[in-house]
Formats: C-alpha cells, sequence, structure tokens
C-alpha cells in the first residue's frame, strides 16, 4: 500500500501543453477516479503515472520514493488498459504468468500465484484458452488477473469498462469494488463515465483541459461542485445551468438547478413553460420543457404524475438546492 | 443463361492458364524422359522408350556429382541468407514501426532507395574484392541479405503497425526488456507474414541465377540454377538431360509453393491482430 504524491506535474507534446501543472495528493488505500471530457488528459496524466509518458516537468512520488524518471516495471503500478492489450499469442495462464517468467520466477512459484489469482476471478476453467476464444468481460478479467500477480502498490485502470456493455459493466464494476475492499491497494481509474466515478471513487478529481477542476468525495462534489462545470458534469441527467441575464437577474454569473430539485405541478410555481418532451424511465420520467426568457429544463418526476407533450407546466426549485456561481 | 456464363468464363481463365502454365512445364517434362536424337527435334511426340531415370542418372552423375554440390551450396545460401533477412528486417521494421525519431525519414528513404535503385554489378564486385568477399558463400549471403532487405523491412513494418501499441506497453510493464517485448512479445505475433517472407524469399534465392553468376563463379561455388548453364555449355545438343535438369532444379521450390501456396496469401493479407 503506497500513497501518490503529484507535485506540479506537466506534459507538453512539442509546443502542445496537455496537463498544465497538476498537484494531487492520493492516500494508501485509496480508490482515486480521474474524470474529464474526452482530451482533457485523463490518460496522458495516468500514462505519466505509470510510466509509459515522460514528465516535461515536475516530481512524481510512489511510497514516498521519487518514481518520476523510474522504469514502468521499477514503479510497483500494474496497469488494466482500455483494449485488455492480452497477450494474442499466449494462453490466459502465461498472460497472468507472464511478468513473473520475465522476472525469473521458479514454476512452481508461478504456476501456484496464476492459479491463485484465476480463482479469485473464476478464470480458472480458462486457462488453458487463448484469448481469441474469451468473451469481453472474461477478458478484462485476465487483464485485472495479470495485475493482481505483480502484485502493485498502486493498481491504474485505463477505462477498464468502456469496451463492455450496459449489463457487464455494472457488474464488473462491483467486482473493481469488491478487488479494492479486499486488496486495500491504492487505485486509480480513468473514465469519462460519471456514473463509474460516483458510484466507485473514494475521491474523485475532475479534471479540464489539463487542470484539477475539484477534488472531493463523490458527495461533495454533486452537493458542492466549485464550479459549473464540475455542477454540471457529476449527476445525471445533468444539472440545468443558465447563463447571460436569466442568471444576473438572480444575482450571479451561472445559475444551477439539478433536475430532482425541481418541482413540477400543473396549477402553480416560480417558471411555466411548455413540455417539449417526456421520458419514463421506470420509476421516474425526465419531463423537458422550455422556460420563457431561462432556456431549456429537465426536472425529474415520479413517473406516475401525469404530463404529456405540448401541455403547460409549473416548475418551482426547492428551496436551499439552488447554485450561484460566480463565473 | 445466367449459370452458364461464369462456368464459361472460368473454363476459359482456366484453359488459358494451363496454356500459360502448364503446357511448358508438361513440355520440359516430356523432353526430359526422351532420348537425346527424339528430344533434339523439341515436339509434343511421345517417346519411345520411356528413359526417366537413365536421364536421371546422367543429369546427377555429371561432372563429378556437380548437380549434389549445387543443392548443397544453394541450400546453405538459402537458408543463411533467409535467416538473417527475417531476424535482421524484422527488428529494422520494429524500430521503423515504433520509434519516432529524426531518423526515421532517413532510413524510410533508405529503404525506398533499396527497393528502387538497380544494383550495379561492377562496382559491388569491386567492392567485394576489396574486403575479400569475392567468390565466396559468405559474400553471397550478405549480397542476397542486402538486395531483399527493403522489401522485406517494408512487409514487416506495415504488419506491425497493426499490432497495438498497448502490447508493448503492456509488456514494459511487466517487466520486459526492449529485446525481450520484441523476441516474446512481437516476433510470435509476425508469424504470418514471416511464413509469407521465408517461403517468397526462399524461393527467389534458390532459384536465383544472375546473382551467383556474377558475383560467385568458380566451380566449387556452382548453384542449382548455374548447373544448368554448365550443361548447355557442356552438352549443347542434349536437351534431354538439359530439361531434365531443368526439372530437377524446379521441383524443391515448386513443393515448397504448393505447400505453402495458403499462407503466403493469408500472409499478405493478414493484419489486425485481435486481443
Ligand atoms: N502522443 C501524443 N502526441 C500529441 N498529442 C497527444 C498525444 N497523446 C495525447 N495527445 C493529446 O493530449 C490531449 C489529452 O489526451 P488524452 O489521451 O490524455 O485524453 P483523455 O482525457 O484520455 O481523453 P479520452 O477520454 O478521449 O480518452 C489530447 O488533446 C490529445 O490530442
Ligand atoms: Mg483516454
Amino acid at each position: 500500500m503506497s500513497g501518490v504524491q503529484l507535485k506540479n506535474i506537466r506534459k507538453s507534446f512539442g509546443a502542445l501543453e496537455v496537463i498544465k501543472g497538476i498537484d494531487l495528493d492520493i492516500r494508501p488505500g485509496e480508490f482515486v477516479v480521474f474524470v474529464g471530457p474526452s482530451g482533457c488528459g485523463k490518460s496522458t496524466l495516468l500514462r505519466m503515472i505509470a510510466g509509459l509518458e515522460d514528465v516535461t516537468s515536475g516530481l512524481l512520488t510512489i511510497g514516498g520514493k521519487d518514481v518520476t524518471w523510474a522504469d514502468p516495471s521499477k514503479r510497483g503500478i500494474a496497469m488494466v488498459f482500455q483494449s485488455y492489450a492480452l497477450y494474442p499469442h499466449m494462453t490466459v495462464a502465461e498472460n497472468i504468468g507472464f511478468g513473473l517468467s520475465l522476472a525469473g520466477r521458479p514454476k512452481a512459484e508461478i504456476e501456484s500465484k496464476v492459479r491463485e489469482a484465476a480463482e479469485s476471478l473464476q478464470l480458472t476453467p480458462l486457462l488453458d484458452r487463448k484469448p481469441k476464444a474469451l468473451s469481453g468481460g472474461q477478458r478484462q478479467r485476465v487483464a485485472i488477473g495479470r495485475a493482481i500477480v505483480r502484485n502493485p502498490a498502486v493498481f491504474l485502470f485505463d477505462e477498464p469498462l468502456s469496451n463492455l456493455d450496459a449489463s457487464l459493466r455494472a457488474q464488473m464494476r462491483l467486482e473493481i469494488t469488491d478487488l479494492h475492499k479486499k486488496l486495500g491497494t491504492t487505485m486509480i481509474y480513468v473514465t469519462h463515465d460519471q456514473v463509474e466515478a460516483m458510484t466507485m471513487a473514494d475521491k474523485i478529481v475532475v479534471l479540464k483541459g489539463g487542470e484539477v477542476e475539484q477534488v472531493g468525495t463523490p458527495m461533495d462534489l454533486y452537493t458542492k461542485p466549485a464550479t459549473p462545470f464540475v455542477a454540471g458534469f457529476i449527476g445525471s441527467p445533468r444539472m440545468n445551468l443558465y447563463t447571460g441575464a436569466a442568471a444576473e437577474g438572480l444575482g450571479c454569473k451561472t445559475y444551477g438547478i439539478r433536475p430532482e430539485d425541481v418541482t413540477l405541478s400543473s396549477q402553480s410555481g416560480r417558471w411555466s413553460g411548455r413540455i417539449r418532451h417526456v421520458e419514463r424511465l421506470g420509476a421516474d420520467a425526465l419531463v423537458y420543457f422550455k422556460v420563457e426568457g431561462f432556456g431549456d429544463m429537465v426536472a425529474r418526476t415520479h413517473s406516475s404524475a401525469d404530463f404529456q407533450p405540448e401541455a403547460t407546466v409549473w416548475a418551482t426549485p426547492t428551496l436551499g438546492a439552488e447554485y450561484f456561481f460566480d463565473r | 443463361m445466367r449459370r452458364v456464363r461464369p462456368i464459361i468464363v472460368g473454363c476459359l481463365s482456366l484453359a488459358v492458364a494451363a496454356v500459360v502454365f502448364v503446357i511448358p512445364f508438361l513440355f520440359i517434362a516430356l523432353q526430359a524422359v526422351k532420348s537425346r536424337s527424339e528430344a533434339s527435334r523439341l515436339n509434343f511426340q511421345l517417346p519411345q522408350d520411356w528413359l526417366l531415370w537413365d536421364n536421371l542418372v546422367a543429369v546427377v552423375e555429371a561432372r563429378n556429382y556437380q548437380l549434389l554440390l549445387a543443392y548443397f551450396n544453394s541450400t546453405i545460401i538459402t537458408l543463411f541468407s533467409v535467416t538473417i533477412l527475417v531476424v535482421l528486417s524484422a527488428m529494422v521494421g520494429y524500430v521503423m514501426q515504433r520509434r519516432r525519431s529524426r531518423w526515421n525519414s532517413i532510413a524510410q528513404g533508405a529503404v525506398l532507395i533499396g527497393l528502387m535503385m538497380p544494383p550495379a554489378v561492377v562496382p559491388t564486385i569491386g567492392l567485394l574484392q576489396s574486403i575479400g568477399l569475392f567468390k565466396t558463400m559468405t559474400g553471397m549471403v550478405l549480397i542476397q541479405v542486402a538486395y531483399n532487405l527493403s522489401f522485406s523491412t517494408l512487409l514487416y513494418r506495415s504488419f506491425i503497425g497493426t499490432i497495438p501499441r498497448d502490447l508493448d506497453e503492456a509488456a514494459l510493464i511487466d517487466g520486459a526488456k526492449p529485446w525481450q517485448i520484441f523476441f516474446r512479445v512481437v516476433m510470435p505475433l509476425l508469424k504470418p507474414v514471416t511464413v509469407t517472407n521465408i517461403v517468397v524469399q526462399s524461393i527467389a534465392i534458390f532459384n536465383d541465377f544472375t546473382n551467383p553468376l556474377y558475383y560467385l563463379p568458380g566451380r566449387e561455388n556452382v548453384t542449382v540454377q548455374l548447373t544448368l548453364f554448365n550443361f548447355q555449355s557442356m552438352y549443347s545438343s542434349q536437351y534431354n538431360l538439359l530439361f531434365m535438369n531443368i526439372l530437377l532444379v524446379t521441383i524443391p521450390p515448386l513443393i515448397v509453393f504448393i505447400f505453402f501456396n495458403r499462407q503466403i496469401v493469408a500472409g499478405m493479407t493478414a493484419g489486425g491482430v485481435k486481443g
């Protein structure tokens, strides 16, 4: 178990600065998720921690040791790639044991460690198969197994679930969370899916344009977003955000209200609008409507409420759930 | 009517292919089993006596079993040049594909020049003489490697482009040294293109006539294709033996080709390693 510290880490590709000075303190055993829109530098940051990308400037320590320029294999990390990156010509067992065999460990030790990892991931019946003959979820497990046998101080994941279908993704999310509980190892997880971030993280790092936008626990970011960007990024459906004249009328630069904090009524309320569209999700329904002089708004209601498109609806924000941002 | 046309077209193309490829071969085979006087007429008549065995023995025994020596020499040259070629060009292709540096475009240019520029024979002989490799098997092997390196490198380079870089990085994190990444992760994945390369290059080098003629003169250095040349001057009118010799020289590469036919095509069109 080791912490990870980043001190003013920067990265440029030629003239293009991609990571613009990031300071971060990851405590031992923490599950940290990097989120942010596509191209914000999540993968680049993770690859710098892994040692696959050189740091342009700054200091990186893992477990208190300066590893800014250390070889990837000497950092005590293991990485799970988005593409799984399994060696196609090796069996599952060989894939998992490759690192150990490179290190010249005795055959018996490799075998017992591979068995152990395979058992904990329910891969035992598949040990003699090639990756080609595995499903996406099984490949994912093999990739995790390959990481586990390295016995790393820090696990790195780069969007490991993005190639899986929705139900499998939910299942693997649980498995990775369980793995974290069991091993207690520091884990750094990159995703652009805010649901993954909310459900798995001890601490979320929101990145934007190569800079840290906000760091905090999932509920911190949900209840106390520091910027409109974070407010819009965390939570689904995203927060209703308004700028310009509408916000200035309320005394701020950006005004925000979450869909779940808008109460709808067919008789009265603060704003009125015409319903454009209703999405019934089962227990809930999302009502999309347009408020004159304000803009589009989404509200979450119970799906038993009877709102029809084209009807007029009144909306009222929950007191104390409104956000007034100064930017 | 619709059904008939593809059949007609197919038969026609088969007939054309037969005329172009099979008839010459039959012609050679036919002359090879005739007697000397019959063969000198160079026609398609069947021989009176089938002298397959006699001709065979005569060809093999000619010039004190020169053909066997030629087989030995050609095999050695082919074996060594193809081995060096495969290892060297796979490595060069790997580095050119994976490492981005200023030298890349220079190397790229050199490879293309190697592919396009015809080799100059006289200066090459001069060079070989000055470094003491003229008329040696080593020199011949190096010549074959040099002449075929460009094509081979390009073949590997484009194939390596289809191997995801993630694999290299995963191996790097697993603790592999660069040469281990190459030999234990990348090289095994190059198998289809390597089979293609080995077969195509082996046939070309084994069958090479001009390069051994220029760079490897000398009786003890004879290669299979050169035995034909010797034969013709020796038995200028003995077409039956000449054709028997052709037959003997053509058969090994032909067998290799027939055997690996499918892999060759697969390797040429393969790509995209799934993982
Ligand atoms: N090798 C490279 N050379 C030049 N620019 C690069 C290189 N790798 C990444 N970039 C740039 O760096 C920026 C950040 O890339 P990165 O892959 O870290 O984004 P990301 O946050 O992981 O996005 P995604 O969610 O799409 O994976 C992008 O603008 C990208 O174009
Ligand atoms: Mg990425």
